[in-house]
């Protein structure tokens, strides 16, 4: 722990501004879109205030914001970007082109509803429709914690060459007011080291990137990418780990909460697993042998880490603030994949809890939890307001 | 197995695609070729004029004058009288007007006089003595070539001073004495004997074979034809020709005031200017239409300056040597277009008689050759000497050229002749098989660059310059140079107008049009540029974008 | 003495490319790159362009070159000029190669965007007026009138004229160029390299197979793009200062119609169309120059 960490009250959003401020990236294309736009306004003021030295590019797009985030990588330096929504979804060409670069950006994403019809409220699905794009996903529960995993992020990223984005929702986390501790610089330094890719945009190596290559040259490609990203949890999980060593704050890739004899695990990401600790509190106090796991990496999906969690927990009760037609709670779709064959593996409910940002209280939670227990699972997932 | 994770991105590009051969696409491939330009087609004496227009126009203008003397000795003085059938063939006739070529030949063999340039020495000193009959062009040619070879050569002349009908059928006004004496003495300059005063007649020959290893005879015509209509025992009637002798020698006639010329060629026209300046007025009667006279038309043109009435397209049908003055029935004539090539038979017009009175007329309708006693010695035929391709008469060692043979009778082509004439009596003396020689005027045109093949954007319009001429009072006034030649400046720009017709001149075009890199520049090679053959595609954009077609497609047949 | 064009070249564009025989564009690029040199970092989206970037893994330019996504040319330069500026890199230059289809089109706004931000690289349109990689599909640089794969009947409406665009945008240089004019394409790039900010440089590129012309026809064509006023070669500085190179010689138009297939359908009534569309066009531009 350093004296010289700064506890300040701000919004979540600015909470990753200051993250993003000690990871020092030299270029940050930016485009406004609600409820994102205080990440870039706040690194924006950085800038202006000397106390970042970067290149701020006003792209008038977000896939052009993403362009240039990847040929800035290529080129050699670090960089970052955030959006929501809409933008996330223009940038979706980008993202692939991004991660078959293999180039480590940082970007952070603030889940919303996906137009049509317009919101802008707390929902999932913007990112994790994503989840095939090649890209690290980490789930994030409060401003603190966003303000880690961005730090993490660029750890891991440039460990293994392929690019992160980080979530928080809107508005419950985004605007919502909170206690950050904000590490030093020296600590972080010590952190993360100096971006310097071997292979580069550079007159002086003379590389191209980007020439249509075979088929077997393709099929390489993908397989070096699949090995890339399944060594992201090991990384992601060692990252976490110094993280914790050197500010006191971990938390896992994974975290079980009360989960010590538990009849029945709630499963979820993101602010909902506040609200679910809550619940679990109240459950616990009541009787009801109810624990929380909580997923904060999700891409790749942490499949061990959970199987091993859930061996010999009866019933599993996962909750989706997001939904893909056809498939329904994309958690509980990834969960039930990941338990598949587990000896001893809990019975799944799946249910679609505030998509569209509706409200979900710990009291929902409790009433949920209590129904789940009492009642056998069906395959699909099921609307539960 | 387990894999290991790499992590290195495989895709980056980091070879060069110069591995690749691009030149098995192809099916034909540029080729640099020397091609020949219409004016070198069209030039009686062979001359190389695109290599000395480029050599001129770079200002290494002793050079340009080497390329030039190879073929002609005396560019001073064809650049003065030469009637310039390159201009003629020249190819920016179709553009904006021809190269202004003789002008061109006229500056640099001035310069050449100024400067004082010699003519190279022979390199070698061969034994055979050779004998040149007549010191006018074809002769004075003729030995000029032979002692380049290293042959001894000597020239006869019946005449007090060589030249032959430069210095004595040219008017000083259109050639100086100067410049012609200037030329000649260079040439002398390289050792040929020369006997003067000495004519050679028929029962010479054998003589002369017994001495010499070979004859060039070039006598010339020098006999002026007459007309019935004239006696020229009258003496206020002249021949053409000896009377531009005679003002030459220095021994005008005296002329009265009015002048009657008959005939349509540069002779007439001579005489009419000689008569202007000798003070008379002067009227020229021709056969032929205006349009067809056998003058040139710049010629033409300057006689009309000076005042010359020309009557086209009449005859004199008969005159009266009158005391006081001559007189003449004219009638406007057309002529027989049926009438073989060369004979004119003029069809009267009744009804537009006309009457001309002269105090002197003077004849100028032709030159016949003086070959009395020469036709039991060797074959002629028609008043001329006949010769085969090689110039060779049917007398073995015997050779002829100039207006003794049947030629066109250009000052140019007896001096082509000569050279002609003298690789022949080479082959001969060396007993090398004869053939026939390859003039360009007379080789297929399939080489020869056509105005099609000119790249004309490369040519911004330049107007044409022509010589400049003084003023018609100072014309008038004597015999002096009429004709202005180019300046250096005009030199430099005029010669600037040459497209060098398949003469590569290192524009670099090719080099900068090609989309591969497949010509590149190698001085080691006589055209200078190669072409690589493992990445020329053969596209041919070299080809079209060569201003002046040095370099064709030439199909690959079996790879 | 010299007798023709006299063009420095550094070797940075590889002969054995896949250019078809005597393309216009591998002839852009040579003069593009040749002029910039080998400190330089090029950006090349999905075109003839990238086929003629060479096959992986063999590159056709002794430079990096980045392949990009159809639409993001300019956005990408943009990252790599800012990451070059953030590094403290003042001397590598930026060079976007494009087509028109990923300049006119997909690639407009993000042209237009960086225009505004001056963003510091060149931008070289090479434009062959139709999307010509894929097919020859029309683009909005395609002449009214001209036969494409996706217009069989002819354009029905103008090519969009994107030089004044770009010059309305203010930008320190905005230059028009062609391959029949190789010195002036050389000397433009080279003036282009010395300035900073965004400078945008459309070179017409006549493409022998999309317009039909014989393989060796591309110089003189383009020549007569210029001579009939259809492709007047100008530069704009700031948007204000135009600068003629080589305008209209007033040659018919048809003369460079007839030249290409892709015009082969016209009649004359809509020859005389084009005339007086080129004329128009040729008039109001005229007063822009200043003498």
């Amino acid at each position: 722990m350093n004296e010289k960490n700064n506890r300040i009250l701000v919004n979540g959003n600015h909470a990753v501004a200051y993250g993003v401020k000690l990871a020092q990236p030299k270029v940050v294309p930016i485009y406004p879109i609600t409820p994102q736009t205080p990440i870039v306004e706040k690194i924006s003021e950085f800038q202006a205030a000397g106390e970042m030295v970067v290149e701020l590019v006003t792209a008038e797009s977000e896939h052009s914001a993403m362009a240039a985030c990847i040929t800035a990588s290529l080129t050699g330096v670090r960089v970052f970007t955030a959006t929501a929504s809409q933008g996330l979804m223009l940038m979706h060409e980008m993202l692939h082109y991004a991660s078959g670069a293999r180039a480590p950006i940082v970007m952070f994403n603030v889940n919303r509803t996906i137009g049509s019809p317009w919101g802008f409220w707390p929902d999932q699905t913007d990112s994790l429709a994503q989840r095939d794009t090649g890209w690290i996903q980490y789930y994030c529960e409060h401003g603190q914690e966003s303000l880690d995993t961005v730090l993490q992020a660029y750890r891991v990223a440039e460990k293994v060459m392929l690019p992160a984005m980080v979530m928080h929702e809107a508005f419950y986390v985004s605007h919502a007011l909170d206690i950050v501790e904000v590490p030093a610089q020296e600590v972080v330094d010590q952190y993360l080291p100096e971006f310097n890719p071997l292979h580069r945009l550079d007159p002086e190596l003379g590389e191209s990137w980007g020439n249509t290559v075979n088929q077997e040259m393709f099929y390489r490609h993908r397989r070096d990418l699949g090995l890339a990203m399944d060594s992201v949890v090991d990384v992601a999980q060692e990252a976490d780990t110094e993280w914790r060593e050197l500010t006191g704050r971990g938390y896992g890739i994974i975290e079980k909460y009360r989960c010590e004899g538990a009849e029945l695990v709630i499963v979820t990401m993101g602010s909902m697993v506040g609200t679910a600790r809550d619940a679990v509190d109240n459950l616990r106090k009541e009787g009801v042998t109810v624990g929380l796991l909580k997923v904060k990496l999700f891409r790749p999906f942490p499949t061990e880490a959970v199987r091993q969690a859930l061996m010999g927990v009866p019933k599993v009760m996962v909750l989706d603030r997001n939904f893909a037609p056809g498939t329904g709670g994309f958690l509980h779709q990834e969960l039930k994949a990941a338990l598949h064959g587990l000896d001893l593996g809990p019975a799944v409910h799946g249910y679609l809890t505030g998509v569209g940002g509706t409200n979900i209280s710990p009291t929902n939670i409790a009433s949920l939890v209590r129904e789940a227990i009492s009642t056998t699972p069906v395959a699909s997932s099921v609307w539960k307001g | 197995m387990k894999e290991t994770f790499r992590e290195v991105p495989s895709i980056w590009t980091t070879g060069w695609t110069d591995s690749l051969n691009t030149g098995t696409w192809r099916s034909a491939m540029p080729i640099y070729q020397k091609r020949l330009a219409p004016c070198h087609c069209a030039c009686p004496v062979d001359g190389e004029i695109p290599t000395w227009i480029m050599l001129a126009r770079k200002q290494l203008y002793q050079e340009a004058w080497s390329a030039l003397v190879a073929n002609n000795p005396f560019p001073a003085v064809t650049g003065r009288i030469c009637h310039h059938p390159c201009e003629s063939a020249c190819n920016r006739n179709e553009y904006d007007g021809a190269v202004a070529v003789n002008a061109l030949e006229q500056y640099i063999g001035d310069l050449a006089l100024t400067e004082g340039w010699a003519l190279p020495q022979p390199t070698l000193e061969l034994a055979p003595r050779i004998a040149v009959i007549g010191g006018g062009p074809a002769g004075l040619s003729c030995a000029y070539q032979l002692r380049q070879i290293g042959y001894k050569v000597t020239l006869f002349d019946a005449r007090p001073e060589l030249g032959g009908v430069l210095r004595y059928g040219i008017p000083r006004y259109r050639l100086s004495k100067e410049v012609l004496d200037g030329e000649i003495a260079r040439l002398l300059a390289l050792g040929i004997e020369v006997r003067l005063n000495h004519e050679v007649k028929a029962n010479d020959l054998s003589g002369l074979e017994r001495e010499y290893s070979a004859v060039f005879l070039a006598i010339g015509a020098q006999n002026s034809k007459t007309l019935p209509q004239f006696s020229v025992d009258d003496l206020r009637v002249f021949k053409g020709f000896e009377f531009l002798e005679k003002v030459n020698r220095g021994e005008a006639p005296q002329l009265g005031q009015e002048v009657v010329v008959i005939g349509g060629g540069s002779v007439a026209l001579d005489v009419a200017g000689t008569a202007r300046r000798l003070g008379s007025q002067v009227k020229v009667l021709a056969l032929e239409a205006r349009e067809s006279l056998p003058a040139q038309p710049d010629e033409l043109t300057e006689s009309l300056e000076e005042g010359v009435e020309v009557l086209a397209g009449v005859m004199v049908q008969e005159a009266s040597l009158g005391l006081d003055k001559i007189s003449m029935n004219c009638v406007k004539v057309t002529l027989d277009e049926t009438s073989p090539v060369g004979v004119l038979r003029p069809i009267p017009v009744y009804g537009t008689e006309f009457g001309v009175s002269a105090t002197n007329v003077i004849l100028a309708v032709g030159q016949e050759t003086e070959l009395t006693g020469w036709d039991s010695v060797i074959n002629v035929g028609q008043s001329l000497v006949r010769v085969d391709a090689n110039l060779s008469t049917n007398r073995p060692g015997v050779f002829a050229g100039g207006d003794v043979t049947p030629a066109d009778r250009f000052v140019s082509t007896a001096i082509g002749q000569g050279k002609r004439a003298a690789l022949s009596i080479d082959k001969y003396i060396t007993k090398q098989p004869s053939q026939g020689y390859s003039s360009k005027q007379t080789e297929g045109s399939e080489d020869k660059v056509s105005y099609q093949e000119i790249n004309t954007f490369y040519f911004p319009e330049k107007t044409r310059e022509g010589k400049g001429t003084v003023s018609v009072e100072q014309r008038l006034q004597n015999f002096a140079e009429h004709k202005i030649g180019f300046s250096p400046q005009q030199t430099q720009s005029q010669s600037e107008r040459c497209f060098s017709c398949g003469n590569c001149v290192e524009c670099d075009n090719c080099f900068y049009f090609c989309p591969d890199m497949a010509v590149v520049k190698d001085l080691s090679l006589p055209e200078h540029y190669r072409i690589l053959d493992q990445y020329c595609k053969g596209c041919g954009s070299c080809v079209q974008e060569c201003p002046r077609g040095a370099v064709v497609l030439k199909e690959e047949t079996g790879r | 003495m010299n007798m023709g064009y006299l063009i420095n070249e550094e070797k940075v564009f590889n002969s054995g490319h896949a250019a078809c025989p005597g393309c216009s564009e591998a002839l852009a690029i040579r003069y593009i790159v040749n002029t910039l040199g080998p400190d330089t970092i090029g950006v090349v989206p999905p075109s003839c362009i990238a086929i003629i970037s060479g096959p992986q893994p063999l590159s056709s330019m002794r430079m990096p070159v980045y392949q990009t996504t159809l639409e993001a040319s300019a956005a990408s330069a943009t990252g790599i000029a800012r990451a070059l500026k953030a590094k403290g890199n003042d001397h590598t230059k930026v060079v976007v190669i494009a087509g028109d289809g990923g300049t006119y089109d997909i690639g407009f706004q993000a042209l237009s965007s960086a225009a505004e931000r001056n963003e510091d690289f060149i931008y070289v349109c090479l434009d062959n007026e139709g999307y010509m990689n894929t097919g020859a599909q029309k683009s909005s640089s395609t002449p009214y009138l001209a036969y494409t794969a996706s217009t069989p009947a002819g354009k029905p409406t103008p090519k969009k004229n994107l030089a004044e665009i770009m010059a309305a945008h203010r930008i320190p240089y905005m230059a028009t160029a062609t391959t029949g004019y190789p010195e002036d394409l050389a000397r433009k790039v080279a003036k282009a390299k010395e300035i900073q900010g965004l400078r945008f440089i459309v070179v017409l590129t006549p493409c022998l197979d999309g317009w039909g012309l014989a393989d060796n026809a591309g110089p003189k064509v383009s020549r007569l793009a210029v001579e009939t006023g259809v492709f007047p070669l100008y530069e704009v500085e700031n948007g204000e200062r135009y600068t003629l190179n080589f305008g209209s010689k007033g040659t018919p138009v048809s003369q460079y119609l007839s030249l290409q297939k892709r015009y082969r359908h016209l009649n004359q009534a809509q020859i005389e169309e084009i005339q007086r569309e080129v004329d128009y066009n040729w008039q109001r531009l005229r007063h822009k120059f200043s003498t």
